[in-house]
């Protein structure tokens, strides 16, 4: 199943999806969650996700059903304003909450020390934004946010670019 | 010298691991001469006299921790808030994290490296460092001791150099460590980390395993490992 989370202030969520329709290539499913109106809080930090009730995040908002989604999810796709180059700090507060997805344990991989993952089931994740995003860092980044997810990414796509994108999609 | 220290962790000053580290720092800067004032925006209601400090100063520090490589989306949001300044300014970071090795920590640093030019301002460089995810929950005087290199770096900070200096850079220890270390860490993560945070998880009042599959949903745990 491919997830769009859309977090911009012209909801470009839609014509992606529409597009992912045009497109006739979409097998797999696709949902597209836009955040406008939901309350998401930004992660505090308090580990309890880790250490007091592994796996559930102490904050309760409308996030769950989105990690919920996120977590059984083949493909995530961040579709994000941009700010200082990056995402939105809206984009930024739902993936600094996926740490319920990954456990306190640490191993290493690829020389680096890594958190083991709860499921086995990883997204791979993507990125279409809109506005000036540095794509050179936010590749990076992607790339980094998915090592953490013990998963691949898929790319990132400024919204001119969106059928390259969809191409992209399962 | 006057810094403005400003803590960029969404965690209230008394559980911050970054506020214990500023401490350090700080006093670091006291023995320089230098003053400095601190802020931390976990509560949204200091921002505007935050933003004041931000705006009527020139040398500006954030300390933070890293979230999922790199900024928190907390600061992200009140970094939004800031306005526009002049290269009179200059805005240094400090990045800390709970994994150990450099290598962690450079996406984050480079995003940091380009955040003053958005921002309008001079970059001071980046102190780097991880290693840091216990420091809050041990006692006063291991907290002490976890936190006084910094205090070093703050008196290297109050020379005026930034975070430009060898010393600054060597500060980070190594990007990857060896493969010996690498092979004993792994083994001591495989049987002693377990038992170590599963203790500490149980004066927290957890009862489940850590690696507990809270929604264990079949169809999560039939896919195929990657």
């Amino acid at each position: 199943m491919v997830l769009i989370i859309d977090t911009t202030t012209k909801h470009i969520g839609k014509r992606i999806a529409e597009e992912l329709l045009r497109s006739g290539k979409n097998a797999a499913g696709f949902e597209v969650i836009d955040t406008t109106g939901m309350h998401i809080s930004h992660c505090v930090g308090c580990n309890y996700c880790w250490l007091k009730t592994p796996g559930v995040c102490a904050i309760q908002d409308d996030y769950e059903p989105i990690l919920r989604k996120m977590s059984s999810a083949d493909q995530v796709w961040l579709v994000s304003d941009t700010h200082f180059g990056f995402v939105s700090w809206q984009t930024k507060n739902i993936v600094d909450r996926i740490m319920p997805l990954v456990t306190m344990y640490l191993k290493f991989k690829d020389r680096q020390m890594r958190h083991v993952m709860r499921y086995h089931h990883q997204p791979d994740i993507g990125i279409i934004y809109t506005g000036e995003g540095d794509q050179a860092y936010l590749e990076r980044w992607c790339q980094r946010t998915a090592l953490n997810l013990g998963s691949r990414s898929l790319g990132v796509f400024s919204e001119s670019s969106k059928k390259e994108a969809v191409s992209c999609m399962l | 010298m006057h810094v403005v220290i400003i803590n960029g962790s969404p965690r209230v000053p008394k559980y911050s691991n970054t506020e214990k580290i500023i401490s350090s720092f700080a006093k670091g800067l006291s023995e320089k001469n230098v003053t400095f004032e601190t802020y931390a925006i976990s509560n949204r209601k200091t921002w505007d006299i935050i933003r004041d400090a931000y705006i009527k100063n020139e040398e500006i520090l954030i300390a933070l921790p890293l979230y999922v490589e790199c900024v928190p989306g907390l600061l992200l949001e009140f970094l939004e808030t800031l306005p526009q300044k002049d290269e009179h300014t200059r805005l240094s970071f400090l990045l800390q994290s709970g994994f150990a090795e450099g290598c962690q920590l450079r996406c984050g640093e480079a995003f940091l490296e380009k955040l003053p030019k958005y921002l309008g301002v001079r970059y001071g460089g980046c102190l780097v460092k991880g290693g840091n995810f216990g420091i809050r929950i041990l006692d006063e005087e291991k907290q002490a001791q976890a936190t006084k290199p910094y205090q070093a770096m703050g008196r290297l900070f109050a020379e005026g150099d930034g975070f430009f200096r060898e010393e600054a850079k060597k500060f980070t220890g190594p990007e990857y460590y060896p493969l010996p270390i690498r092979l004993i860490t792994g083994l001591i993560f495989k049987i002693l980390a377990k038992k170590m945070f599963q203790k500490a998880a149980a004066s927290w009042g957890c009862q489940v395993p850590l690696d507990e599959k809270v929604w264990e949903i079949k169809e999560f745990n039939d896919f195929p490992k990657k």
